[in-house]
């Protein structure tokens, strides 16, 4: 469905040194350099999939979604989606991609959101039949009847981004591209718009490519995830796959009953675990115990805890995916450094 | 046929919408050309007024009254703000959003436009036309209004406005490589002034500069339209013009596409 073969994008950019000095000296010489935004960035999407695609701001994301959308040219590379390459024909290929991004409206200004709709209708030669219905489908999920009748430039931000939303899904495209759609919206209005993703991939076997922030973006919605940074891939894989690979730390939280002289070095020594294999974090009553479950079972574990100390209050919790995800950008900035 | 209007008529509505709900931007629009237009109204005066009145190159001070508010008039009718459109678009990467959709690049600006430009015909140019011929009736005391020189002038005026919108498109598309336009807008603004006559009637300048200027694309954005509207042409001479006209408006045609074609490739989208 969506191939990208080593795409690059290079940029122009004037340096300019700093204060009034700099700037007379751009003026006249102006000391071009050039910015890589896309090193070599490469990966697949079957039909139907989510893709989460993540990493941290100016990984080049954004970038890579406009040469997928066909905004830009790569400089060098390759993409293919629904075996078309978007740059060649963009008329008849943005017809059957739908594209939000966060930051942007593709509603217009001043017209009232219904008539925004009625203007998309035709562009994307929706017809009657189809447009009722969908728009039926679009207010239910997205709960759009509140403003539809109110000019775009007068929508808070939850509701402007739930109409770009429904913008973007009123002509059943076969890809569609979310360039951070739940950027500063409250839980509500999120759920809102993971909701709306969620059925119309269901549905329609949609294939979709999302950028975000919002770890539970990922966890709710995508089956797999590409993290890029810098320009390059970082890892290409499922959210189950990073987590075994990278995240097999489980935390037990439980409150004991009473202090019955718990220490790191006891458990340690009892379970024949190595430093950094398990740590304990104590506040008063509550323990938190972070351990490696590839070296010891969580079962092994439970069983361990409740033997040696009475407990009130037992639960397991699986490591944070967005704590791995940290520890991975992390890693790509030690890895440059 | 049916299908353009369906797909780009909505371009044009929410170009007039913009229009009225930024009504004031409008009307400052046509009042400053007013007030442009007596100030030079006395400026000629004064320059007839010191030649001992009567004719001067050819024209009468009547005939210069109605060339400088109609080839202002026209200008502002013939005027494109595209070239600013696409400036601002890039400049703040909204560009992005238009080239999102499955529409033609051209179609959508000049359809954007399109309704401003008959608000004008019908709220500013046509009064001013009845104001126009209602002063020379009483200077002259004789009806000099003539309805095929009206609608040749229109049919030059809308010509006019192609060939405006196409160098402005090709212009905007400039913001490609240079991204921000401003400047560049001022130096083309000045331009058209001087070469198309707006400013001083080309009949005035010495004849090599002239028959120069009289072959470029900017005498057919306002000068044209207006020496057919006064008659000061013939029937041969008018359709001669007219089709300078059109040979420009192909020929410019074709320049912004090329222009796009490359621009297109340059295209780095601002921010976000």
């Amino acid at each position: 469905m969506i191939y990208a073969e080593h795409l690059r994008k290079e940029f122009k950019k004037i340096v300019k040194e700093p204060g009034l000095k700099g700037s007379f000296k751009a003026l006249f010489k102006p000391k071009k350099e050039i910015v890589v935004a896309a090193q070599d960035i490469s990966f697949h999407v079957p039909k139907g999939d989510i893709l989460g695609f993540i990493g941290p701001n100016g990984a080049g994301k954004s970038t890579v979604i406009k040469m997928l959308t066909g905004i830009l040219t790569p400089t060098s590379g390759e993409c293919r989606i629904n075996g078309k390459i978007p740059q060649n024909d963009r008329k008849k290929y943005v017809k059957e991609i739908g594209v939000v991004f966060g930051q942007r409206t593709q509603l217009w200004w001043d017209l009232p959101l219904q008539e925004t709709y009625l203007v998309l209708k035709e562009i994307y030669e929706v017809d009657d039949a189809k447009f009722k219905k969908r728009m039926a489908f679009l207010n239910e999920v997205l709960e759009l009847e509140k403003f539809i009748k109110s000019p775009v430039r007068t929508l808070s931000l939850g509701q402007r981004m739930r109409a770009d939303i429904a913008a973007s899904m009123l002509h059943s495209p076969k890809v569609l591209f979310l360039d951070e759609p739940t950027i500063g919206l409250d839980v509500v209005v999120k759920d809102n718009i993971r909701q709306a993703i969620m059925k119309i991939n269901k549905e329609e076997q949609t294939t979709v490519i999302l950028t975000t922030h919002d770890i539970s973006d990922i966890e709710l919605l995508c089956d797999r995830i590409v993290m890029i940074d810098k320009g390059k891939n970082v890892y290409d894989g499922s959210l189950h796959e990073l987590r075994e690979n990278f995240g097999q730390t489980r935390e037990l939280v439980f409150e004991a009953d009473d202090d019955s002289g718990l220490t790191e070095e006891q458990f340690r020594k009892s379970l024949k675990l190595g430093k950094e294999d398990l740590v304990i974090e104590r506040d008063k009553n509550n323990f938190k115990v972070r351990f490696n479950s590839a070296k010891i079972p969580v079962g092994d574990m439970l069983s361990h805890t409740l033997s040696v100390t009475k407990v009130k209050d037992i639960s397991v919790k699986d490591s944070d995916i967005e704590e791995i995800i940290r520890n991975l950008y992390r890693q790509g900035e030690v890895s440059d450094e | 046929m049916n299908k353009i209007r369906k797909r780009y008529v909505p371009f044009m509505k929410a170009g007039v919408q913009s229009l009225i709900i930024y009504r004031m931007n409008f009307l400052g629009f046509i009042i400053g050309g007013l007030i442009y237009c007596f100030v030079m109204f006395y400026l000629w005066r004064a320059v007839f007024d010191s030649n001992g009145g009567g004719m001067f190159l050819g024209f009468s001070m009547t005939d210069m009254v109605i060339y400088l508010f109609l080839s202002n008039t026209t200008s502002q009718l013939t005027f494109s703000s595209v070239s600013n459109d696409i400036g601002e678009e890039i400049k703040d990467g909204s560009i992005a959003m238009r080239l999102l959709k499955p529409v033609n690049t051209d179609l959508s600006y000049l359809f954007n436009e399109l309704g401003g430009v008959l608000l004008k015909l019908v709220i500013f140019v046509i009064p001013m036309i009845l104001g126009l011929e209602i002063y020379r009736y009483c200077v002259t005391g004789t009806i000099m209004f003539n309805a095929i020189n009206f609608l040749l002038y229109v049919l030059s005026a809308i010509l006019a406005y192609i060939i405006s919108f196409r160098i402005n498109l090709c212009f905007g598309f400039i913001a490609f490589y240079v991204k921000n336009l401003w400047g560049i807008g001022i130096l083309k603004n000045s331009i058209i002034g001087f070469l198309s006559g707006s400013l001083i009637p080309l009949a005035f300048m010495p004849e090599v500069l002239r028959l120069c200027l009289e072959y470029m694309p900017f005498a057919s954005m306002s000068y044209t339209p207006v020496m057919i509207y006064m008659g000061k042409y013939g029937a041969y001479e008018i359709l001669f013009r007219l089709g300078i006209q059109v040979v420009w408006a192909v020929l410019l045609y074709g320049l912004s596409k090329l222009i796009w074609l490359g621009a297109i490739k340059k295209l780095c989208v601002q921010g976000g």
